[in-house]
């Protein structure tokens, strides 16, 4: 007992962590759905793609001599910018070319469509970065202004690049709400989401509404993707498919399509998974240890879906027509 | 075109692409064109009865014939066979009742360790007698037991999934299929079930039970010959049993019903359908017979470990069934048949191909671009690992330009 | 004696009062007919009847038994069979596919039968493919068995509806405007068909109906709704002429028998 006691502020640091990058890469999902009721499964690309950005122009960086030299304060804004235009950018470009042309058709037929799309970038990415740099498992260059350790209180010390997270998740988060809810694109997007026809009617442009909310959605995965990089510190084109999945659970128990769902949903998620990578060896006694971790996701995801399957915060989708 | 003709056309076919194979054993393409005999044996208005009898005198005699001479016609074989048996399965989860599961391989997955484990030491493990592995004709007392098993796990799972919308059933039939393996590969604490990501290892064969069949004939057979043959029927008549069971299921009160609930599940229910029952049975029906391959396909390996039942696995029968076309049964022979096909010999001889140009020291000029050495071709350009690449680009495709895929369902079902 | 009686019957969706205390009776030998203004409540009720949604109040006594909370494969089975406002069929299957959906409830085939193909499980269908055609016809669908349901024009839609609906065996019948967007002689050719199946097809019709020349050409009795409330009742000639009737729909050119309301 002492000793879960004394592990429990590292474990819930690391929950927090966890849980704002959770909220990144589900508000991706979520905002996709709330739109076109349809799950993004090559959202996770997205993610890793972002975190590809990120390692490789910090590379550029290194062989221009500038990584040593430039503020880290710059270093890290210029690769955040990047890895967030890249993905929004590639998000709108995989909605263009695997999604609109199947508006029409069933949703299972989409969701297919976005299985391949997925497996097609995961080979994708690989194929870049074994072309470009004859390997596509890439280690990130230390910043050792990262590695640094900031204590909080007497026991515990959290490193920088946690703080990185946090704050540079806050600051999007407060960012994104705003927009979605004061700004007329984001009004246009709740347009949408909640009534694409009368959308349409009153003059929203809801195909570049669409192109929009991938790009959001789409630029807050790649942010998740470079934090995600900088905090652990290697990538490779097939680690986006748990933190995918796991952020679309999180989604889900937030209450899909709910932008505060997935923030909350992300972190609720975050903490159990950190509370089960440690705690969960010590309550079964060894028998079911940190390993399980992973599936302890998807555990909640059925749970969930069978228990309350609207999420913690309700579903924000199409209003059904009587 | 006249029967007659047809069937005379057939045999010259058969017997021309036959001997071709026969003189070209290291030939992909007159395999192919062998195989290809049997498409259109299907398609061909030659009379039933004439078709039956070429079919089998395919399958039956000129198969095992060519691949004694080389065995690996047979081992493509047998797994174009395994293939074709995943692929009916989830045709009738997919292509029949409408949903979409997207973790298949666990039904797999759950047939196939549950001969690894009891039909090798691995069960000496946690029960304790040194009574493992069970003698080799057990095997056909498990591939029983396995159609029950797979049909009771997918009830299990069905039962608190089926409620869901489409998109979630997907997303969840992922999660199980995940947990799933992650128990496989770590399930070797705190008892040895599995034996985790080490696999298990040897796994009884069936018996050669036919041995002393042949000695009395006077055929002297190694069984390393034996084996290879005897697996080629083994899977021939597991999936002539399935094709069997589904076309008198498709053809029957449950079939429609099945095709009723992909429709319009309300409709369908107004119509008197108990919908979750027969959901339920769709997911128990095809479950079981991935279960019953998946104990094949573990005796035919002798060694198997989690690798083999990812998330990829999945998709990769999807894919197939997807490509053939859902809901049709020829469809998903010759999904599973392609795909498999495409994987282990096309993109493998493509990747051979460029490694010839890349070592043949060629020069090849592109006008305007200049002259570029064939050496120069990366060696990452290595076609056989992008798998992953390919099936998705077929699956976004084949989505987008013709999502009832190649063979779908015909309006004149009897056949 | 009363084949379907509604007692009080209530159905609200969040602040929407869809059904308020309806009450309602089909007799055995009956074509009933239900009318009101779009959104009166008439798609509900069927709804609620056969189990879509389940009922707030009220009860639902169907032949001696109660049928709330009766799942809707149940319902079909104790005797209602129904067609949908907005056509309903399993398009990517045939038109003798469709009908013989509708003959699941009384094929009683078992899976044991079906596998092994048994002399009995042959006669089965057989039997059922035999009345399946027998509908097709009736109907008017002679011929057109191996198609497709979405290759068939709207009308003939309708009426592979109403074959499948009655492959179910039913006790009472429920159309949902059946005769919506067809032209005055394919309503009329329904119309007879509507009579001709009472008796030996089915013991009561009730029809949820905009076009008043069929309404009034075939009920023997008509129901009024309005705002979830039954407002009126009784021979067709009767409820014509009710001014709370007149005024729920707000004009006569609905009375003077056009097609649509």
């Amino acid at each position: 007992m002492d000793l879960a006691l004394q592990i429990l502020p590292q474990v819930l640091v690391d929950g927090i962590v966890l849980g704002f990058m959770y909220a990144l890469i589900a508000l991706g999902y979520t905002m996709v759905y709330g739109v076109l009721e349809f799950i993004n499964f090559a959202h996770s690309e997205i993610f890793v793609l972002g975190a590809f950005v990120g390692v490789e122009t910090l590379f550029m960086l290194q062989s221009a001599g500038q990584l040593a030299t430039l503020n880290p304060a710059i270093v890290l804004l210029l690769v955040i910018v990047a890895g967030m235009t890249v993905s929004g950018l590639a998000a709108m470009a995989l909605e263009r070319v695997a999604y609109r042309p199947l508006q029409g058709s069933p949703r299972l037929v989409a969701l297919i469509s976005a299985i391949g799309a997925s497996f097609f970038l995961q080979d994708g990415l690989r194929l870049f970065e074994s072309l470009w740099r004859n390997t596509f498992y890439l280690t990130y260059p230390t910043l050792d202004i990262l590695d640094r350790t900031v204590p909080l209180t007497a026991d515990l010390v959290v490193p920088v690049k946690s703080i990185l997270v946090v704050v540079t998740a806050l600051i999007m988060l407060l960012g994104l709400y705003l927009f979605v809810n004061r700004t007329q694109m984001g009004t246009a997007i709740r347009a949408v989401a909640q009534d694409p026809d009368t959308a349409s009617l009153m003059g929203v442009p809801v195909n570049r509404v669409i192109s929009l909310t991938f790009f959001v959605g789409g630029a807050m995965g790649g942010l998740a993707g470079v934090l995600f990089g900088l905090n652990y510190g290697l990538v490779n084109p097939y680690s986006g498919f748990f933190p995918g999945l796991k952020a679309f659970t999180a989604a889900v128990l937030g209450g899909i399509g709910n932008i505060p769902g997935a923030m909350l949903g992300g972190m609720v998620l975050g903490l159990l998974e950190a509370m089960a990578g440690s705690y969960l060896s010590i309550l079964t006694n060894g028998a079911f240890g940190a390993e399980y971790k992973d599936v302890f996701a998807f555990v909640v995801l059925i749970l969930i879906l069978i228990l309350r399957p609207r999420g913690l915060l309700g579903e924000k989708v199409r209003e059904e027509r009587g | 075109m006249n029967p007659s003709l047809a069937s005379i056309g057939l045999l010259v076919y058969i017997t021309g692409s036959s001997i071709l194979a026969y003189l070209h054993p290291q030939s992909t393409l007159a395999f192919l064109l062998f195989e290809a005999s049997l498409l259109l044996i299907y398609y061909s208005s030659a009379r039933p009865g004439v078709k039956f009898m070429l079919g089998a005198l395919v399958l039956l005699v000129l198969m095992p014939i060519l691949g004694f001479i080389n065995a690996y016609y047979l081992e493509i074989s047998v797994e174009v066979g395994i293939y074709v048996a995943l692929a009916l399965g989830l045709n009738i989860v997919v292509g029949f009742v409408g949903l979409l599961n997207l973790g298949f391989v666990a039904f797999y997955a759950i047939g196939a360790y549950l001969w690894a484990i009891f039909g090798s030491p691995q069960a000496n493990e946690f029960i304790a007698g040194g009574f493992f592995p069970l003698a080799s004709y057990w095997f056909f007392v498990f591939l029983i037991l396995s159609i029950a098993i797979g049909a009771a796990t997918g009830v299990l799972l069905g039962l608190p999934v089926l409620r869901l919308r489409g998109d979630y059933l997907a997303v969840v039939t992922l999660g199980f299929a995940e947990v799933v393996r992650a128990l496989v590969n770590n399930l070797d604490k705190p008892i040895n079930l599995t034996n985790g990501p080490k696999g298990i290892s040897p796994i009884e064969k069936p018996p050669l039970f036919f041995q002393p069949v042949l000695e009395f004939f006077g055929i002297q057979v190694t069984t390393a010959k034996l084996y290879p043959l005897y697996f080629y029927f083994l899977v021939l008549f597991l999936v002539l049993g399935i094709i069997l069971v589904t076309r008198r299921l498709e053809d029957s009160r449950i079939g429609r019903a099945w095709k009723a609930i992909r429709e319009d599940e309300l409709a369908a229910a107004a119509m008197g359908i108990p919908v979750v029952r027969m959901k339920l049975f769709g997911f128990a029906v095809g479950a079981s017979f991935a279960s019953a391959v998946g104990v094949l396909f573990a005796a035919k390996q002798v060694f198997i470990n989690p690798e083999s039942f990812t998330f990829m696995e999945s998709i990769g029968v999807l894919a197939m069934v997807i490509v053939g076309g859902m809901g049709s049964v020829p469809g998903a022979v010759l999904g599973a048949t392609g795909v498999t096909i495409l994987n282990l010999q096309l993109l493998k001889g493509l990747s051979l191909w460029l490694n010839s140009l890349r070592q043949s020291g060629a020069i090849v000029s592109i006008p305007f671009l200049g002259s570029y050495a064939l050496s120069q071709i990366p060696a990452q350009l290595e076609p056989a690992k992008y798998e992953r690449m390919v099936f998705g680009l077929i699956l976004i495709v084949m989505m987008i330009f013709r999502p009832q895929g190649i063979l779908p369902p015909r309006q004149d079902q009897r056949k | 004696m009363a084949l379907l009686e509604l007692r009080e019957l209530s159905k609200r969706f969040g602040g929407l009062q869809a059904l308020a205390r309806v009450n309602l009776t089909v007799e055995d030998g009956m074509i009933a007919s239900l009318i009101g203004p779009n959104g009166a409540g008439k798609t509900t009720l069927f709804n609620t009847l056969t189990g879509i949604y389940p009922p707030d109040e009220g009860e639902i006594q169907f032949r001696d038994r109660s049928l709330v909370g009766l799942k809707p494969d149940r319902i079909t089975h104790a005797g209602i069979s129904r067609t949908f406002q907005n056509i309903r069929l399993f398009s990517h299957m045939t038109v003798l596919e469709n009908v013989l959906v509708g003959m699941h409830l009384h094929m009683h085939t078992g899976l044991a039968e079906i596998l092994l193909r048994t002399k009995h499980s042959q006669a089965r269908e057989k039997d059922a493919r035999h009345k399946a055609m027998e509908l097709i016809e009736l109907t008017g669908l002679a011929g057109r068995e191996g198609e497709w349901a979405h290759q068939l024009s709207y009308g003939e839609q309708r009426r592979l509806e109403v074959a499948r609906a009655l492959a179910a065996q039913p006790k009472l019948l429920l159309l949902d405007e059946p005769t919506a967007g067809m032209n005055t002689t394919e309503a009329q050719s329904l119309m007879t068909l509507f009579r001709q199946l009472l008796g030996p097809y089915v013991q009561a019709i009730l029809l949820i109906e905009h076009n008043m020349r069929v309404v009034m050409g075939i009920s023997h009795r008509v129901h009024v709704l309005d705002y979830g409330e039954k407002i009126a009742e009784g021979h067709p000639d009767e409820v014509r002429q009710d001014p709370r009737v007149i005024e729920a729909y707000l004009g006569h050119g609905v009375w003077a028998g056009n097609a649509q309301s």
